[in-house]
């Protein structure tokens, strides 16, 4: 056979195949539901409130919370620089940089950790990397961060030291003095998740 | 996962010792399939050699239907691919001066390393020639710049101007490929040469 009916011969079927697939829609890096249970199940996505209120005090540039509840319990309270990206609207694409980077640690919470959890686990579906989740949600925050308890005389000297981390914590981070913005002239606005342009990098080059 | 530097998979500089050697590579092509005279080069304009004409679009329709299918693997991200940015003046005015220069000198930037590395003088000439053209270019360059950035169209794909999918351009591609491997075939035979 002659190279150029060689050719022909091979690389047209090839040509018909690629143009009657459908354009590439895949997801990369999409992880098995096998993966992500073994995910789950260790936990990897906890991060605990302890290590939360540490970069918090530190003012720690690469952490960024996610308010993952609605935007009325978002008005009502919200962390500290905490952006609000309601649980129902994860997946609506002006989220999608946030959500999907590698400059920030994101660290998603709710009241509970359920919703956190949801959010986490639909984000690493989509294969997206630095989500995290606070572990305890807003409720372990408050009974145990912002108002700590101070523990019983017998508890070993870990329990002291944890104890005045988060009395210190508690200090720097305002605890007891919820903000709210109910009857409140000065009222917090409502912190915007930051629009960031696609900063892919391209390279450069030719022929 | 691919492409491989913009994700950072293999460094930078990996990167560049991957293009060292598979320049080495395309040195070695180049020079075993005869593309270090000027006669094979000139043929493509006197019809009576077409092997660059299909060398190099056998190359690009191979690389073309390589992306696709591994995009459509989800192999590699075509959107981080780099695509030359179109200025539409300097593309035109850039590709006569080529044109004429692949004529006149009978070689390409690539084809006139191996003629020179394997000691042809009109190769070494042709090299010299690109050096003086390249530092002309830079060193007048402010003269030149309202030109060169001219009619900026971004990166564009055909596919995307035609309104069609990249498969399908990619067939489209295809055949005329194979068509003008034909006709090009049908040129050598009507305008033989003896010796080149």
């Amino acid at each position: 056979m002659k190279p150029l009916k060689l050719l022909a011969f091979f690389i047209i079927p090839l040509g018909i195949i690629i143009a009657a697939v459908p354009p590439d829609r895949v997801r990369h890096f999409r992880l098995t539901a096998d993966e992500l249970l073994q995910e789950a199940g260790a936990g990897v996505q906890f991060v605990s409130p302890d290590a939360v209120a540490d970069m918090l005090v530190q003012k720690d540039p690469s952490l960024r919370l996610i308010d993952v509840r609605t935007p009325e319990e978002y008005d009502s309270f919200h962390m500290e620089n905490a952006i609000n990206i309601p649980l129902s609207s994860l997946l609506s694409d002006e989220y999608t940089d946030i959500l999907n980077q590698d400059a920030y640690m994101n660290i998603f919470y709710s009241n509970g950790s359920v919703y956190a959890n949801q959010a986490w686990m639909i984000t690493r579906q989509l294969g997206y990397e630095n989500n995290f989740v606070l572990e305890g949600g807003l409720n372990y925050w408050f009974g145990n961060i912002l108002s700590p308890q101070a523990p019983s005389q017998t508890s070993p000297n870990e329990e002291f030291a944890k104890y005045d981390f988060r009395k210190s914590a508690a200090a720097a981070l305002g605890g007891g003095n919820i903000v709210t913005t109910e009857g409140s002239a000065t009222a917090v606005r409502a912190a915007k998740p930051p629009v960031t342009s696609k900063a892919k990098k391209k390279p450069s080059g030719g022929c | 996962m691919g492409p491989l530097a913009p994700n950072e998979i293999i460094s930078e500089n990996t990167n560049f010792l991957l293009a060292f050697f598979i320049g080495i590579a395309f040195g070695w092509v180049l020079e075993s399939s005869g593309f270090s005279s000027s006669r094979k080069l000139a043929g493509i304009f006197y019809g009576y050699d077409a092997v660059v004409l299909k060398v190099f679009f056998t190359g690009a329709i191979t690389c073309m239907l390589g992306l696709l299918f591994m995009s459509l693997f989800g192999w590699v991200d075509l959107d981080l691919i780099y695509v030359n940015p179109t200025y539409l003046t300097s593309a035109i005015i850039g590709g006569v001066v080529m044109g004429a220069g692949f004529i006149m000198g009978g070689f390409c930037p690539g084809t006139s390393f191996c003629g020179a590395a394997i000691g042809k003088i009109d190769g070494m000439v042709f090299v010299a020639g690109l050096f003086l053209g390249v530092y002309g270019f830079a060193f007048t360059y402010p003269l030149w710049e309202k030109m060169y950035m001219a009619k900026y169209l971004g990166e564009p794909k055909v596919s995307e101007k035609l309104g069609m999918s990249d498969g399908l351009f990619g067939l489209l591609m295809i055949l005329a490929a194979i068509g003008m491997f034909m006709v090009a075939e049908w040129a050598e035979r009507k305008f033989p040469r003896e010796e080149y």
